[in-house]
């Protein structure tokens, strides 16, 4: 029983190599909406699994330091892949399954629950905006590769804003939520882990600038395309000032 | 209470006044005159609240009840305050007509004053968590500003490389704050570093916590300041628009001086870190300098001079000369600020006069000038060119500070200042002229003048920022070395720079370059193709990350990308 519950937690909230079936369980899913909520959704149903067995602190130390190596590991291999991505929904969810991780890391510091499930919502709810606009992207242009058309932003402004601020906040940008869930899921670990754990951020960066300039720079080489409707911006818009107030009016309670 | 309920506003309208033109006011001139008016105040109410503070001497904490948003209104935090809305009302109102053709012009504004707000958050930020969003917050939008022209790739390319150097100097930070949350409990600025005062001698991993921090702190200063290796992003954002090198340039890149001071009572108990940032601030300054002189773009002579500056101003933190970087920091970016934002003029006025030295031949034929230069007999040259600087320099140290006379530091400063010294007399004495005593004696003069006004200046400058004097004799202190060690290496520089100033002296006068022919010519191209490849660190960091990107791909291959 314990056990089936710790596979379906690392499956729903991704741990490498369970990662690989979510991950291709949600590409699997035809609309970028239903792949946004799949995104939303499956990490806080993982987060009530790991609420059914006993807490970390119950189990032997090997045991907690197994899972934070599972979940470093997976967090940077994710993040690595990250780098060459240049398909947008695949970006998102590689990004998405490298952040995710963190939330194992709580997990294994004894974090409450509130925080694991606001980290999970820290990272879902980008992936979730990211990929729904992916799915706007791939019927308008016939396809979501970044690098396919270039200049995006001349022809999408508003797709494209609503973008950038999507993989902003995917990449632990302050002042949206994963920025500050990620200081305490750090704040919480032992010293001696940061230094595997501190390369994430470089390496979201990293992912994050290649991804820019392939869609905000050069000159747009495809047919012309209708932007995204203004009403459609704003409520993305308003998505994300949500969070933001999320992340300054005391951080959900997290901080 | 007044500085608390005022002081908000300082960060706090160029913010607004970002909001209010990324929503309202897009596509409209109005975004300009906004973001203009909004400096305006900004820049009185930062000027009136340092005026207060120099009357009344009163620091405040502007306390958000939060992890985040705290403020501190200490003398730092005031003067870089009135600094920074300084340079970037010049640069806004420069831009009003600067900008005007280019697409995206209210964005441009917007982005301008979210860029001064951030800023002015990072100076005066009272804990870790608002430092720490602050620093990151500065990477991210000066990406965008760096990258304001999308049609252009290589602007989004250089975009790239400045945010990614960032990214990395952003780590060491981190892992900075999360230490000294660690040991000391708590994330506020002031109660950190009375807990440091209370406890200095804390250990992590057999290391003293400050000494290890200073390490972290000092890797993110060099990243943020342009340190080689870690400068190779800074030449290379003139491809963003001029007002916003001109910013960069004059602001953004001074934060790693400022860090040193936000830091100074954690560096009082670091002098390894000092130790470091000395040599790391003076290779860059050689590197700097030398590469700003084979530049024959004037932007990118301009980046890499800012180098160089950065370096010294590094080099001066090292020496535990912790007010002397501020005012280099700032008068460093009003001058480099004019220099970039009258590069136009200057690249113009080279279209219309050519500025090729006059031929000696026309010179003495047709203007019926003697073509041999005048010159002073050397001995009297050189005598003037070593002993001028030494005497000047300590007379205006001794009358004004004499007990940091004794400090390390100081003397390395000192000594820094008479080769600047000396080299500028150097160069004096080679350039030919009808009066070389008129024109020695001018030189004498200005060089009296500015060591003067630069050594009363720095030294009540130094009193406004650490009003206790002790705190800045621990940073000396801290910065300095074995006595015997300093003595020796003192004197085996001026025997390197004196060395040098004969060699080339020498070198013409005797044509020594004739001498060695073919293979001096070899080592001077070998050496000349090193430097204007700027020494390949840009070619390896592009190595290393292609071969990264590889190793991804392979990895996603194999993974079937999920």
């Amino acid at each position: 029983m314990d056990l089936s519950f710790w596979i379906l937690a690392a499956l729903f909230v991704p741990l490498f190599p369970l990662s690989w079936i979510f991950n291709r369980l949600v590409a699997t899913l035809p609309a970028g909406s239903a792949q946004g909520l799949a995104v939303l959704v499956l990490p806080q149903l993982g987060i009530e699994l790991l609420h059914l067995i006993p807490p970390a602190l119950f189990y032997p130390a090997l045991v907690r330091h197994g899972v934070m190596v599972m979940a470093t590991a997976s967090a940077l291999l994710y993040a690595v892949r990250a780098l060459s991505a240049r398909e947008l929904g695949v970006w998102t969810r590689l990004v998405l399954c490298s952040g995710l991780a963190t939330v194992w890391l709580g997990w294994s510091v004894g974090a409450p629950m509130a925080v694991l499930r606001l980290m999970a919502l820290g990272w879902g709810l980008p992936a979730a905006v990211a990929l729904y606009l992916t799915g706007i992207l791939v019927r308008r242009v016939g396809g979501a590769y970044v690098g396919l058309h270039g200049g995006l932003v001349a022809v999408m402004p508003r797709m494209t804003a609503s973008l950038v601020l999507a993989v902003l906040a995917l990449t632990v940008t302050p002042v949206f939520p994963a920025f500050f869930m990620l200081w305490k899921g750090l704040g919480s670990v032992p010293v001696a882990w940061m230094p595997f754990w501190l390369p994430l951020i470089f390496l979201w960066g990293w992912a994050a600038g290649r991804l820019f300039q392939d869609l905000l720079f050069g000159d747009y080489r495809g047919e012309p395309v209708a932007d995204i409707g203004g009403v459609s911006a704003v409520l993305i818009g308003l998505v994300f000032v949500a969070s933001l107030a999320l992340s300054l009016v005391g951080s959900g309670g997290a901080l | 209470m007044v500085m608390g309920s005022l002081g908000v506003w300082v960060p706090g309208l160029p913010v607004v006044s970002a909001l209010v033109i990324f929503c309202f006011l897009r596509g409209t001139r109005l975004a300009a005159r906004i973001s203009v008016a909004a400096l305006t105040i900004t820049l009185i109410l930062a000027v009136a609240l340092l005026i207060r503070y120099l009357a009344t001497g009163d620091v405040a904490i502007i306390d958000s009840q939060g992890v985040f948003g705290s403020l501190w209104l200490d003398p730092l935090s005031l003067v870089l305050w009135a600094f920074v809305s300084g340079i970037s009302l010049i640069v806004h109102i420069y831009s009003v007509r600067y900008m005007v053709e280019e697409p995206g012009y209210a964005r441009f504004f917007a982005l301008l004053d979210l860029m001064t707000g951030v800023i002015l958050v990072m100076v005066s930020a009272a804990n870790l968590v608002t430092l720490l969003v602050a620093w990151f917050l500065v990477g991210v939008v000066l990406y965008f500003l760096l990258g304001h022209d999308h049609r252009r790739p290589a602007a989004g390319r250089y975009a790239f490389w400045t945010q990614i150097t960032y990214r990395f100097g952003d780590l060491p930070l981190w892992f900075a704050a999360l230490i000294l949350v660690h040991c000391y409990h708590s994330t506020s600025l002031p109660v950190i570093f009375a807990r440091i005062e209370e406890a200095p001698h804390m250990r992590l991993w057999g290391m003293p916590v400050p000494e290890l921090t200073g390490f972290m702190l000092a890797l993110a200063a060099f990243a943020r300041s342009a340190q080689f290796p870690l400068h190779t992003w800074l030449p290379y954002t003139m491809d963003g628009p001029t007002p916003v090198s001109a910013l960069m340039h004059a602001g953004i890149v001074n934060a790693g001086g400022f860090l040193f001071n936000r830091f100074a009572p954690l560096f009082e108990h670091a002098g390894w870190a000092l130790h470091w940032a000395f040599g790391v601030g003076l290779m860059t300054a050689l590197i700097g300098s030398g590469l700003m002189l084979l530049q024959n773009d004037i932007k990118r002579s301009l980046g890499y001079s800012t180098m160089g500056q950065m370096g010294f101003m590094v080099m001066e933190c090292g020496l535990g000369a912790f007010p002397l970087a501020v005012f280099h920091l700032i008068a460093h970016g009003f001058f480099k600020a004019s220099l970039f934002l009258g590069a136009g003029d200057v690249i113009g006025d080279a279209r219309a006069h050519d500025g090729v030295p006059p031929d000696p031949i026309y010179t003495s034929v047709v203007e019926r000038r003697p073509a041999k230069p005048s010159r002073l007999p050397w001995v009297v040259a050189a005598g003037l060119t070593v002993l001028v600087p030494v005497v000047v320099l300590s007379l205006s140290h001794f009358f004004v500070a004499e007990h940091l006379f004794y400090e390390q530091g100081v003397v390395v400063l000192l000594f820094f200042g008479w080769v600047t010294g000396a080299q500028a007399l150097f160069a004096a004495h080679k350039m030919s002229h009808q009066d070389p005593w008129r024109l020695m004696l001018g030189i004498l003069a200005s060089f009296v003048v500015v060591v003067i006004g630069y050594t009363l200046i720095s030294h009540y400058f130094g009193r406004l920022l650490y009003p206790d004097e002790h705190e800045s004799l621990m940073l000396y202190r801290a910065a300095s070395i074995h006595r015997l060690s300093f003595d020796a290496l003192v004197m085996l520089l001026a025997a390197v720079f004196v060395g040098g100033w004969a060699l080339t002296f020498f070198a013409e006068s005797l044509e020594l370059g004739a001498q060695f022919g073919g293979r001096g010519r070899g080592i001077y191209l070998g050496i000349y193709a090193l430097l204007s490849r700027e020494l390949y660190v840009a070619d390896i960091y592009e190595r290393l990350g292609q071969l990264v990107v590889q190793g991804s791909r392979r990895l996603n291959v194999w993974l079937r990308w999920c």
